[in-house]
């Protein structure tokens, strides 16, 4: 059984296994923020600029206005993980169908998605994504769907690649001999196979969304409805001489969610490569 | 098998002249794309193309208004905007910049040495750490060593640069106090190469650290792979030791993959100054972008990301050069 | 006057997670001066590994060498560090390899890479360096060798890298060459102009050369006296005529019997033999040949037959053999 054997290896991989481990607590924590801090995490409830460890109320402190950080980060990181997903889906969307049609299609297809995502990979990023918003506007749609239009190529080419080498099978060739349509052997027959190193590739480009997304709100670009760790991080600027664990501690979780992800997403690739694993 | 012709310093740097040639050609198009799409988004943006061009009330004169009108077409039909559009993108005008009192493509300008020296020293960095490192812990393969730097490199893969920016900043201006918060010169100080130099430890750390991350996994994995090839062998049968095989032998093969990713990541370093620019009051491009958000200057932002483009289309053209000299079965095709 | 190759009870075992494997299982072998000794076999016998245990190459983890002596000019080199070990290594003792293609740095040109042999061990500088390297080339018969030394592999053929290899490992006259397989990845033309230069280059220079391969046409080409070893033990030696007109142990005769007459089609026949070599961690008791021994008896299954000399200047190892 493939699939069991995959998740053996995955699990003999002590750091996947922290990783994943902690991402569902993660996940977790964000399911159950209205449970846990049923108030607005924006309110002020205490005094302000207080250390972790000052108020019991308050394991990590306070913000400037007097806000509960612990409450802001559980909320912080359903903005955070929400947006992470959804624009890595956004990226995939895509990828996937560029680099699927690029790959089974070839020729002057091929060429012109190529030119596409070399194009995209030449715009440097974040600049691509800060000029979208500004000139779109910063709402929460535009921001997934910047990251993702940002994001795609790694997808695109590890699914052209895919394609590439799977499409001259005999189970395709089959599928064509008898007079199945290219879209249900794209979507049908070769994607399903084609799938696995791009789960792979997911975890990294959910990590590499939840960075970007920080970067923005970080700079105050992002929603300003949403309190995402890094527009935490951004707010906490001003007081780095006095009270900088208010800039620290959402930066921690940042930074130990993306970990997470990167150790899953090693884990995944070793299960995936067994061959390949480092000495 | 290449003739005997194809040997020798001037058939590579032929071979590089080529190189040089393609790959210009091949940056038309690219750029091309970019001012497509630059000017999609305006064409998407809410209100008029005009009302971009000169918004906040950057200019209500209406003889300027009527220039501007003429000069990019708006009461034609839009695949005619487009070409006026990269007509005058070609003559260098991006538009001018009210804020800074100058064309765009000055204002670009006159921030864009500040980036590009950030951008510099971040990537040596990057290189000289994480080659290093990589190289160390290859040759420390499953000792503590080893495993430093592997974890050391995860933290630093992970963590955003912006947020290690703020925390170098903690720790080393308002702590310690070795080093300067901001700004790329001490205010009324000489500004001089040292003032400067002192300025850009910080923010060259902030940006350099994650990609030094990267490219020690990737030198490590590479220099474990090396060592297993057949002329490695050749060489330790010729009496070499182990670090000169190591060293002269190794090292420059298991380089090359490190020199491709090094290109891909071109734009993405030019991104990241963006960010670590705004931690550090750095006065590059980045700084500008973000005035220019700010104050919704859309002609010093749309400017920004064509120029932005060419500088990244610039980098991997040195980048391709460099494969070319470290590699010599490149043949260009 | 001491021999330039000594190898006196040789062991090297592998040490791993399957357990501990006798790669090399107490060979034992002399080469002369002007002489080439032909150490043939399967692959997996332990004939790559002894060449390694000699250079003192081998990879460890998870191989090392456990026991015996090697002795290069009457010196046993076991004992010695790795530091003595560099001077020896290109300078008394050399050795090519299977693959010419990949056994030369890529990006390195052709002349750097001699002239770093030629520095390592010499106080030659850069300069003349570069004129040794061309001196060697032009030895080992490079065409133009001239504009060949700024050549990089990649431009070479198959043939041309080898002389290449050969240049460096000759390049400070050593007393012993050992070559492994060096033909092996040859077109058969190629292959008789390294025979014949690897012939010539012996006489010119009297070294002892050890010729590893499983391709008993080249053995009856080169060698003065042929090795056998099965399993990491050596089975049989004899003068080559003899070993041809009339090899003693089973192996042997499986092994030439397989292989067609010289001047016909060159292939490599040891399939014919049935059966496989038994994995090193799991070697039946007694003669580890039995299981496929035309000739087995009883005792084979049960003891393990010694080196017996039954006449002089030829050794093997087999009971039916023994008797004849």
């Amino acid at each position: 059984m493939a699939r069991l054997e995959f998740l053996n290896r995955f699990a003999r991989n002590r750091g996947a296994l922290i990783g994943a481990g902690l991402i569902l607590l993660v996940a977790v924590a964000a399911l159950l923020a209205p449970v846990l801090y049923p108030t607005d995490p924006l309110r002020i409830v205490g005094a302000p600029e207080l250390w972790p460890g000052e108020d019991p109320d308050f394991p990590l402190g306070t913000d400037s206005l007097g806000r509960d950080i612990l409450a802001m980060i559980v909320h912080g990181a359903r903005a955070t993980l929400l947006i992470g997903l959804f624009a890595s889906a956004v990226a995939t969307l895509i990828g996937v169908t560029v680099g699927a049609i690029a790959g089974y299609f070839g020729g002057w297809v091929d060429e012109i998605a190529m030119r596409a995502s070399e194009l995209f990979q030449t715009i440097p990023n974040l600049i691509f994504v800060l000029t979208i918003v500004v000139i779109l506007g910063s709402t929460l749609t535009n921001i997934v769907i910047a990251i993702g239009i940002v994001t795609w190529t790694p997808i695109a080419r590890m699914t052209r690649a895919e394609f590439l080498a799977l499409r001259d099978r005999e189970f395709v060739q089959a599928c064509r001999a008898m007079g199945m349509d290219d879209f249900r052997i794209i979507v049908g027959e070769i994607l399903p196979n084609a799938l696995p190193p791009v789960i792979v590739l997911s975890s990294l480009v959910v990590a590499g969304a939840i960075l970007f997304e920080s970067a923005v709100s970080f700079l105050g670009l992002g929603d300003p409805n949403l309190a995402s760790w890094g527009r935490l991080v951004g707010d906490g600027r001003l007081l780095i001489r006095s009270s900088w664990y208010i800039c620290a501690i959402p930066g921690v979780a940042i930074m130990v969610t993306v970990l997470c992800l990167n150790l899953i997403g090693d884990g995944l690739n070793d299960a995936l490569n067994p061959k390949l694993r480092d000495r | 098998m290449a003739s005997i012709a194809s040997t020798g310093a001037s058939a590579r740097q032929r071979a590089a002249l080529r190189l040089l040639g393609r790959r210009l050609v091949q940056a038309v198009p690219l750029l091309l794309g970019v001012v497509v799409i630059n000017f999609c988004l305006i064409q998407l943006a809410p209100g008029s193309f005009l009302e971009l061009m000169t918004a906040e009330n950057q200019v209500s004169d209406p003889a300027t208004v009527e220039l501007l009108r003429k000069t990019y077409g708006l009461d034609d039909p839009i695949w005619m905007q487009l070409l006026k559009y990269i007509w005058a993108l070609l003559h260098f005008d991006f538009g001018f910049s009210y804020r800074q009192n100058m064309p765009v493509i000055e204002a670009i300008g006159v921030h864009l040495p500040a980036t590009l020296l950030l951008m510099v020293s971040s990537i040596t960095l990057a290189m000289t750490v994480g080659v290093a490192a990589g190289v160390v812990a290859s040759m420390k393969v499953r000792t503590f060593w080893d495993s430093l730097v592997s974890v050391a490199a995860m933290f630093f893969y992970a963590a955003p640069s912006f947020w290690l920016g703020i925390m170098l900043i903690v720790l080393f201006s308002v702590k310690l106090g070795w080093l300067p918060v901001g700004g790329m010169a001490t205010i009324g100080g000489d500004g001089g190469m040292l003032d400067i130099l002192h300025h850009l430890i910080l923010p060259t750390l902030a940006l350099g650290l994650f990609y030094a991350a990267i490219y020690t996994r990737v030198m490590r994995s590479s220099m474990l792979e090396v060592s297993q090839a057949d002329f490695v062998r050749t060489a330790r049968a010729k009496g070499l030791s182990r670090n000169k095989v190591t060293i002269a032998h190794v090292l420059r093969n298991a380089l090359l993959p490190v020199v491709t990713i090094l290109g891909v990541q071109m734009g993405t370093v030019l991104a990241g100054s963006v960010v670590i620019e705004s931690v550090f009051s750095w006065p590059g491009i980045g700084s500008l972008l973000f005035d220019s958000v700010s104050s919704r200057n859309y002609p010093v932002v749309l400017g920004i990301m064509v120029l932005g483009s060419l500088v990244v289309i610039v980098a991997n053209i040195a980048v391709d050069l460099i494969y070319m000299w470290l590699d010599p079965r490149i043949e260009i095709r | 006057m001491s021999l330039p190759l000594e190898v006196k009870d040789l062991r090297t075992t592998l040490f791993t997670r399957r357990g501990e494997m006798k790669a090399v299982d107490g060979l034992s072998l002399s080469i002369g001066a002007g002489e080439t000794v032909a150490l043939v076999g399967e692959s997996g016998c332990g004939k790559s590994l002894s060449a390694l245990s000699i250079m003192r190459l081998l990879p460890d983890p998870p191989a090392r060498i456990v026991g015996g002596a090697v002795r290069l000019n009457g010196r046993d080199i076991v004992p010695l560090g790795e530091e003595a070990m560099l001077d020896i290594r290109g300078k008394e003792i050399g050795m090519i390899f299977q693959d010419p293609m990949s056994a030369l740095n890529p990006v390195a040109t052709v002349e750097k890479q001699i002239a770093e042999v030629v520095t390592t061990h010499t106080d030659l500088g850069r300069g003349q360096a570069r004129a040794r390297a061309h001196e060697l080339l032009e030895l080992v018969g490079m065409p133009d060798a001239g504009r060949r030394l700024d050549a990089y592999p990649h431009q070479l053929s198959g043939g041309m890298c080898q002389r290449v290899v050969i240049a460096m490992a000759i390049a400070c006259s050593p007393s012993v060459l050992i070559a492994d397989e060096p033909t092996t990845a040859l077109d058969v033309t190629v292959q008789a102009q390294v025979l014949a230069l690897l012939k010539r280059l012996q006489t010119d220079s009297g070294m002892a050369m050890l010729f590893i391969t499983h391709d008993l046409g080249v053995v009856a080409e080169t060698a003065d006296r042929v090795v056998v070893m099965y399993a990491g033990r050596k089975v049989e030696e004899a003068p080559v005529d003899d070993l041809f007109d009339r090899p003693l142990h089973p192996y042997t005769v499986g092994l030439i019997g397989a292989t067609p007459i010289p001047g016909a089609e060159r292939a490599e026949r040891l399939a014919d033999i049935p059966g496989m070599v038994p994995p090193l961690n799991a070697l039946p008791k007694g003669c580890a040949f039995a299981p496929r021994c035309k000739r087995v008896m009883e005792r084979c299954r049960h003891e393990q037959p010694a080196l017996t000399e039954p006449v002089p200047g030829r050794l093997v190892a087999c009971f039916a053999a023994e008797e004849g």
